[in-house]
């Protein structure tokens, strides 16, 4: 059974002072498969968060459904199955760690013994155990995120929607992130999670979506997605006189200079191959020869191109 | 099960973000107040130390009623806390029903102690109180519970400031229901004497919970008053709070 399948899922939010907005989100079909990491990408204000609210019943569609496991989102149920880490989770400040997990043992329905247990498994998976009898109020984005992901986990959800997990974090946070999305994949669970940084989409996800402007213009899997195109070649060539220079800048459409030699970028490999002929042509040295394949953030940047 | 949960978490919220400071102030204003006023009442000193405490439960109460009462649900949506709670397996209406219920058991910690404390420092002048003092303390925390139950209802709709000038303004009709239905004889006939019979009949009458004057009086109220009160009251505070969950149930949060 899919884990998400929306059909047709549409927000147009209320009026404000009169004035209707634009649609949210517009006529989203989409299906993430059972243990499947999915990446949703878009813009600010594309509808990322709109879905996930969605998808966790805060709001409601102004048409078209979501069935998590078969289940309608708008039913009760279907929380039953996810865990949910908003952008940005604001708990009570009050609370300390121990006391947060066993609120949303509590709201899950869990005996005290079963939520005894989770906070045991879920302090030691996240570190949380330093921190346990701290109030919430003084946490960092970093300490916020880790009590976050726990809470997601409370109830042992098989499937997580993440908001942004990595936003605002540091290197060693955003990897943390990352190393535990990994490890939920290989516990069998499905990981359905929004982000701006293409790089970590493109480390984790099976398959990623991009939204725009509240549409869904392309899903698939990534190796499908991206071309085997090389869309450009970096040079970098030492020993090169003045002459030499120009003649193979000209073939290229850019030049810089480092401590390595002159870095040329060519756009196509016969024209890079011409230019390693022109260096040697010279006596020049070649140092470093690299074709560069397109990224995710190329072809997300082709795709809001291609709608604008 | 859920709203237990969401209404101990309420009230353990507003115990450490020291709502009950407030009792300190009660204990500080109702002993330098009936102190003030013993001076100019001889004679009277322990009829006025009661009534100016069970006035001091009811205004204080009233207060952190409107006040945090308002803000009981918004807060929730404010802060962004609600969104990892209402996406649990759980109907929104345990949510309104917890948050009220831990609203409600806030209130009767800061009723019970102020009403006792009330009662000793009048003990503690030489005075008595009797069982009137009692069902009046009851009956100022079963207004109180209606009230909440009318800042629960704004809050699921409207901002903590409207909904408190609106539910003030509620409580301030509420206890002056008489002026809607004596009207002058000119009135007679009219729409606006038919109007104004709807509003009464609407409007919550706080009246039927004040019996302070009773109280402070030694005059003898009974049983079945207080009980046919506290019925009015229940049911009214049921209505308000169906109304509520139904408000917040397909609310975008």
């Amino acid at each position: 059974m899919d884990a998400i399948e929306t059909k047709n899922l549409s927000k147009t939010y209320r009026a404000q002072y009169g004035r209707r907005p634009p649609p949210s989100l517009v006529g989203l079909d989409l299906i993430v498969a059972e243990n499947e990491v999915f990446g949703f990408l878009g813009r600010n204000g594309a509808g990322k968060t709109t879905t996930i609210k969605l998808l966790c019943g805060l709001i409601r569609p102004t048409r078209g459904d979501a069935r998590i496991f078969g289940e309608d989102s708008k039913r009760k149920e279907s929380r039953r199955l996810i865990g949910y880490l908003p952008e940005n989770p604001y708990f009570y400040e009050y609370l300390t760690p121990r006391e947060t997990l066993d609120f949303y043992g509590k709201l899950h329905g869990l005996s005290a013994a079963a939520r005894e247990a989770e906070w045991k498994k879920l302090s030691e998976l996240l570190d949380l155990k330093s921190i346990a009898d701290q109030r919430v109020r003084g946490f960092s984005k970093g300490m916020r995120q880790r009590l976050g992901f726990a809470v997601a986990l409370v109830g042992d959800p098989k499937l997580l929607v993440l908001d942004e997990p990595m936003s605002g974090l540091d290197p060693l946070g955003r990897r943390a992130i990352r190393e535990l999305i990994l490890r939920m994949r290989d516990e069998k669970k499905t990981i359905f999670f929004s982000s701006h940084v293409l790089g970590d989409v493109e480390q984790i996800c099976d398959r990623v979506g991009i939204l725009v402007k509240g549409k869904l213009t392309r899903h698939g899997r990534i190796e499908e997605l991206l071309t085997e195109k090389i869309t450009k070649v970096e040079i970098i060539a030492s020993g090169l006189n003045g002459a030499a220079i120009g003649e193979v800048k000209n073939l290229g459409t850019s030049m810089r200079v480092s401590e390595a030699g002159h870095h040329f970028i060519m756009p196509d490999l016969p024209t890079a191959n011409l230019a390693v002929r022109t260096i040697h042509k010279h006596d020049g040295q070649l140092v470093d020869f690299a074709a560069v394949k397109e990224s995710l953030e190329d072809y997300f940047m082709r795709a809001q191109e291609a709608q604008s | 099960m859920r709203i237990l949960a969401v209404a101990h978490n309420t009230f353990r919220e507003a115990v450490r973000d020291k709502v009950l400071y407030v009792l300190v102030f009660f204990a500080l204003a109702t002993l330098l107040g009936s102190k003030a006023l013993g001076w100019i009442s001889i004679g009277q000193e322990i009829k006025i130390v009661i009534d100016f405490s069970l006035a001091a439960v009811s205004v204080f109460g009233v207060l952190i009623a409107i006040f945090v009462g308002t803000s009981l649900v918004y807060k929730e949506i404010d802060k962004r806390t609600i969104y990892t709670i209402i996406c649990r397996p759980m109907s929104r209406y345990e949510f309104v029903l917890g948050k009220y219920v831990g609203m409600a058991a806030l209130l009767g910690v800061v009723t019970a102690v102020m009403g006792i404390s009330g009662a000793a420092y009048v003990t503690m002048l030489g005075g008595t109180v009797d069982v009137t003092y009692i069902y009046a303390v009851i009956l100022t925390y079963w207004e109180l519970l209606m009230v909440t139950a009318f800042a629960t209802l704004f809050s699921s709709l409207t901002s903590p400031i409207l909904g408190a000038i609106i539910v003030f303004s509620i409580y301030v009709v509420g206890h002056a229901t008489t002026i809607l239905i004596d009207l002058p004889a000119h009135f007679d006939g009219t729409t606006s004497k038919k109007v104004l019979e709807i509003i009464y009949y609407i409007v919550p009458n706080f009246s039927n919970f004040n019996i302070r004057a009773e109280a402070a009086n030694n005059v003898a109220v009974s049983f079945d008053y207080v009980i046919w009160a506290m019925a009015y009251g229940t049911v009214y505070t049921a209505m308000l709070l169906v109304l509520a969950a139904i408000a917040f149930e397909n609310k975008d949060v």
